[in-house]
């Protein structure tokens, strides 16, 4: 998938439109992310909004020869995600909850159930080794470094980045088929 | 590093994933610069991780949209509306200065008319001072009008000696009842220093003087009449200048005026 540089472009001059079809390109992955952190749908709707609102007005800050937009973007999110869990009232409402990561999310939310692909997705989701959930997980989802995830995972550096490559080959060819 | 060696170390995936060190994403900058192959493949990783996280959101409530347009318009009114003139605090700040001044200026006029009051007293008491002395001056002004109206004085007016003091005169009120005596010297000329003006009762048959006294300011009142008492029935009134104390006998020769107690 190319990125959408002009509309990125557009967006940075404050056109809506342009801001209108980049939110409709990015917010679910976005709410995906803001989800596996946050577990709370409320709460993640609230933190997606202010993702969206810093995205508008701190898009001059994004510069496309200094990465991917979709990273800039996932930073943001992971960090008001983060940000948010780490707040009293959050911590209050969430005493109970055991760590999880985003397939149990998808074995437990009932929303997913209406989405027209959810089945599919499912499938895929299922297919991935358990590894690879668990690296995945990590890097891309909680935004761990190398050496956090390699701890975590207790291998070393060179292995986690090979598996975290082969998980992503392996999810290429489910999603994209 | 070629493409396919950048492609196959792993760094791409973290690149997307944004938990590259920053040191190696210079690296990974210059190989999608360089090589196409090295842009897909971060293409694809990009969209395959999307995917995947898109898969895991729960359904997103199309309201969500429409409250971050609204977020982001009224922050955008609040920051294009021109600076609008905030007239209640500007009138509140005027009303404050305003006030402060009005302050101040009734202070100064507070100490102007405590200064003023200060005046006016001491005005006042200077003039209380001169209302008891002019009263003063009119009970002794009406007293001697008293004296003079009075059927008990005589007036007797002393001409000036034309030899000495042709235009000099004298007056006296005589009471010859009870031997007091008023002499008005104001038609005297002043006395030089060192001299004083006498004044003498006289018996004409034979010439006898007797002092009656001086015309100093032990006798004198402050219009210029002089009061002596216990003056032995005397036929004319004579004044002289004598050196200063006066004399036993007169001065004839500096006698200034003289004239005769009618019967």
């Amino acid at each position: 998938m190319e990125q959408p540089d002009a509309l990125i472009l557009k967006m940075q001059n404050k056109n809506e439109i342009a801001f209108s079809r980049i939110y409709a390109m990015y917010s679910d992955a976005t709410y995906g992310i803001i989800h596996s952190i946050v577990l709370d749908e409320a709460i993640s709707q609230e933190v997606l909004q202010d993702v969206f609102i810093k995205v508008w007005n701190n898009s001059g800050s994004y510069d496309s020869k200094k990465g991917r937009f979709f990273t800039w973007l996932l930073n943001i999110a992971r960090n008001a995600a983060i940000d948010k869990t780490r707040s009293k009232a959050y911590k209050n409402s969430k005493k109970n909850l055991s760590t999880t990561n985003f397939v149990d999310i998808l074995a437990t939310s009932d929303s997913l159930n209406q989405k027209v692909n959810a089945i599919g997705i499912q499938k895929f989701v299922a297919a991935l080794k358990p590894a690879c959930i668990k690296i995945i997980d990590l890097l891309f989802f909680k935004g761990y470094t190398q050496v956090e995830a390699a701890k975590t995972l207790d291998i070393p550096l060179g292995t986690l980045k090979t598996r975290n490559r082969n998980c992503i080959q392996e999810l290429r060819t489910l999603v994209l088929g | 590093m070629s493409a396919e060696e950048i492609i196959a170390s792993g760094k791409l995936e973290l690149y997307v994933c944004g938990t590259l060190p920053s040191e190696e994403i210079s690296e990974v900058e210059a190989a999608i610069a360089t090589y196409p192959e090295v842009q897909r493949e971060i293409e694809a990783i990009e969209a395959s991780l999307l995917s995947l996280a898109e898969a895991v959101a729960p359904t997103l409530p199309a309201m969500i949209w429409s409250y971050i347009l609204a977020a982001t318009r009224s922050v955008r009114k609040i920051d294009g509306s021109a600076p609008r003139t905030n007239w209640s605090a500007i009138t509140g700040w005027a009303a404050a200065i305003l006030c402060i001044v009005g302050l101040f200026w009734m202070w100064k006029q507070h100490n102007g008319l405590q200064d003023d009051i200060q005046i006016t007293t001491t005005e006042n008491t200077q003039l209380k001072e001169r209302i008891r002395f002019t009263e003063g001056e009119l009970t002794d002004a009406n007293n001697l009008l008293a004296v003079i109206r009075s059927k008990d004085y005589k007036t007797i007016t002393l001409p000036g000696n034309q030899a000495v003091a042709p235009e000099a005169f004298a007056k006296v009120y005589y009471n010859q009842k009870d031997k007091i005596a008023y002499i008005d010297a104001g038609g005297l000329p002043v006395a030089p220093s060192g001299k004083v003006y006498q004044v003498w009762s006289l018996i004409l048959d034979p010439l006898t003087p007797t002092s009656v006294g001086l015309l100093s300011s032990a006798t004198g009142t402050e219009n210029g009449v002089f009061k002596f008492e216990n003056i032995p029935n005397p036929e004319a009134f004579g004044i002289t200048l004598e050196p200063e104390g006066g004399s036993e006998t007169p001065t004839l020769s500096q006698l200034y005026t003289l004239g005769a107690v009618s019967p």
